[in-house]
């Protein structure tokens, strides 16, 4: 798919590293990050002046490096939805000029940056925990944290599998026309279906006995403190003066 | 295919949204009292479980790879309702969780991938299956991988006309122009759907051979309807339902870009500076110039061309045998 990120990092849990861990950042209420990473993202998604989509783009680029939040994964996952990104930026250069391929680029940017932040510097429960306090349906919430659960069971299972091919020297098909190296790869993952039913039914079973009543509002009761109020001030400041500019109330 | 934030015109970001809310919450009202019981953590678990076959990539040729969307298969299994909301669940973790596809992109993200392709796929599916009836499994997988095939193709297509339509509805500031979208798009996508089309297949036979149980079984109360009530509840006429919904949401994307001047045939006869004379035949329909003219004007269109490829199909079928 165009597009893409590769979700092989998924079997370590996003790998989060020990800095993410110790920055500021993982250490806000998820609840202001979502709040303040999803205004800056949808002010900036309609930004289409030159200086403020870069003066967006600089901000995005300043949290990225201040909150510290794994660089390296940062870098990497950008780069998964680079091609996406180039593929709309270079048709616009090519179509509409370089001036809107250039806008493209750096808008499209300034939005995936703080998002990736956002991804890889929040436990994932968290984000979930706070999805549910800002008012996301329960069964949403619930579906988004169980899948969760199940994918990591799944992830294990098939890298399992996947070394038992190896090992047994299938290499991962030639092209479409290889039969049988897509009736391998389908099988395999049929067997990841059918193997991880199983187990999925028994981690549901051990969650309702351990009080799980499917909800997950009881679970992380956080108050927010000064440093998340700065957090999402901060960035509604930036998204308000941004749209400020960009419609001209104040120019 | 992920759409992420920035790319799309934000009129056209937040048609997405407004119909993925809709169909979200038309979902919920279907699914709601099902889901609370068993089906919750199997939805997970298949959400999961597409998820995870994402990440199986699969080669195309000259060292390229592909991956599942997953959206007919799903439907498959659980059926369409039950499938959107799975659907929109992977396309909710694959944004938050890893940054893949944005938030104002969400809308958009999920109505290709949680509610066209799931639809299509399944409608497909359910559309082709009795007219391969005859060849038994051979027909059965012939119709699954019409509808893998057609679910990504569609939701490609979709993705296609909703950069298009950025583009003209901004003059280029946003989306990506047709010339280069839609070929690019769907050249692309119905190589990846062939693959969707066999890994598909092959999923469902494993699990037909190993754990048939995990496969919704046909809807035993259709049988004891009688008249009417048994037609609406068919297969065929849901099938049928799922194409129509996909072509009304569809819609208001083409009157966003026909609102923006004339199509390329009219727009090259005013530079030629032809007009348009009276026809020696009129057509007793039109496109339609609103939106339920044209939704009426598709249906009817819809059926007709359904009847006559079944009726097609079948006196190719009689003919054989």
């Amino acid at each position: 798919m165009i597009g893409g990120v590769g979700f092989a990092h998924v079997h370590s849990s996003k790998g989060w590293s020990d800095s993410s861990r110790h920055s500021w950042f993982w250490r806000l209420d998820s609840r202001a990050k979502i709040l303040g990473v999803f205004a800056f993202v949808l002010i900036s998604a309609i930004l289409t002046q030159r200086t403020l989509v870069f003066a967006s783009l600089a901000i995005s680029v300043l949290l990225a490096i201040t909150s510290m939040v794994s660089p390296a994964g940062v870098v990497r996952s950008y780069l998964a939805a680079l091609p996406f990104i180039l593929l709309a930026s270079v048709s616009v250069f090519l179509v509409a000029g370089t001036e809107r391929g250039i806008n493209m680029l750096a808008r499209t940017s300034a939005c995936v940056i703080p998002l990736l932040v956002l991804a890889r510097g929040t436990e994932t429960f968290d984000l979930f925990a706070g999805l549910r306090r800002l008012r996301v349906p329960a069964l949403i919430t619930t579906l988004l944290m169980l899948t969760h659960r199940y994918i990591l069971l799944m992830s294990e299972e098939l890298s399992r599998m996947s070394v038992a091919r190896k090992a047994r020297g299938f290499a991962g098909g030639r092209s479409l026309f290889d039969r049988y190296g897509l009736k391998v790869l389908s099988y395999t993952a049929g067997m990841v279906f059918v193997r991880t039913s199983g187990k999925a039914d028994r981690a549901y079973e051990a969650l309702r006995a351990r009080g799980f009543d499917r909800d997950m509002t009881a679970w992380r009761g956080t108050r927010l403190s000064l440093p998340d109020i700065v957090f999402v001030f901060c960035f509604f400041f930036a998204s308000v003066a941004l749209v400020v500019f960009q419609f001209g109330v104040v120019l | 295919m992920h759409i992420p934030d920035g790319l799309m015109h934000p009129l056209v970001a937040a048609l997405g949204w407004v119909e993925f809310l809709i169909v979200l919450a038309v979902v919920l009202a279907i699914t709601g009292k099902k889901i609370r019981d068993k089906n919750l953590p199997r939805v997970a678990i298949l959400s999961a479980g597409i998820f995870v076959a994402q990440m199986v990539n699969f080669p195309i040729g000259g060292g390229t790879t592909g991956h599942l969307i997953g959206g007919a298969l799903f439907a498959v299994l659980v059926g369409p309702a039950l499938a959107i909301l799975g659907m929109t669940v992977v396309i909710l973790i694959q944004a938050l969780m890893f940054g893949d596809g944005g938030i104002t992109a969400l809308g958009l993200n999920a109505l290709n991938m949680a509610i066209i392709a799931p639809l299509t796929g399944w409608g497909v599916f359910n559309l082709i299956r009795p007219l391969t009836s005859r060849m038994q499994k051979t027909g059965e997988g012939v119709a699954l991988a019409s509808g893998a095939w057609a679910s990504v193709f569609v939701a490609a297509a979709a993705c296609a006309a909703e950069l298009t339509v950025s583009y003209a509805v901004s003059s280029g500031e946003y989306g990506i122009a047709p010339t280069i979208s839609i070929p690019s798009m769907l050249a692309y996508h119905a190589v990846i759907a062939a693959g969707e089309a066999a890994i598909t297949v092959g999923i469902v036979a494993y699990v037909m051979n190993v754990s048939p149980e995990m496969i919704r079984g046909p809807e035993q109360a259709i049988v004891t309807r009688r008249g009417l009530a048994r037609a609406f509840a068919s297969a065929n006429f849901r099938a049928a339902v799922a194409i129509i919904v996909v072509f009304a949401l569809a819609l208001p994307f083409y009157f966003l870009y026909a609102s923006e001047g004339a199509d390329g045939l009219e727009q090259t006869m005013a530079d030629a500076g032809k007009g348009e004379e009276e026809p020696i035949v009129a057509a007793p329909f039109s496109y339609g110039q609103d939106y339920f003219g044209a939704l009426f004007a598709g249906i009817i269109g819809f059926l007709i061309v359904a009847l006559a490829a079944s009726a097609l199909l079948r006196a190719l079928g009689t003919e054989r045998t």
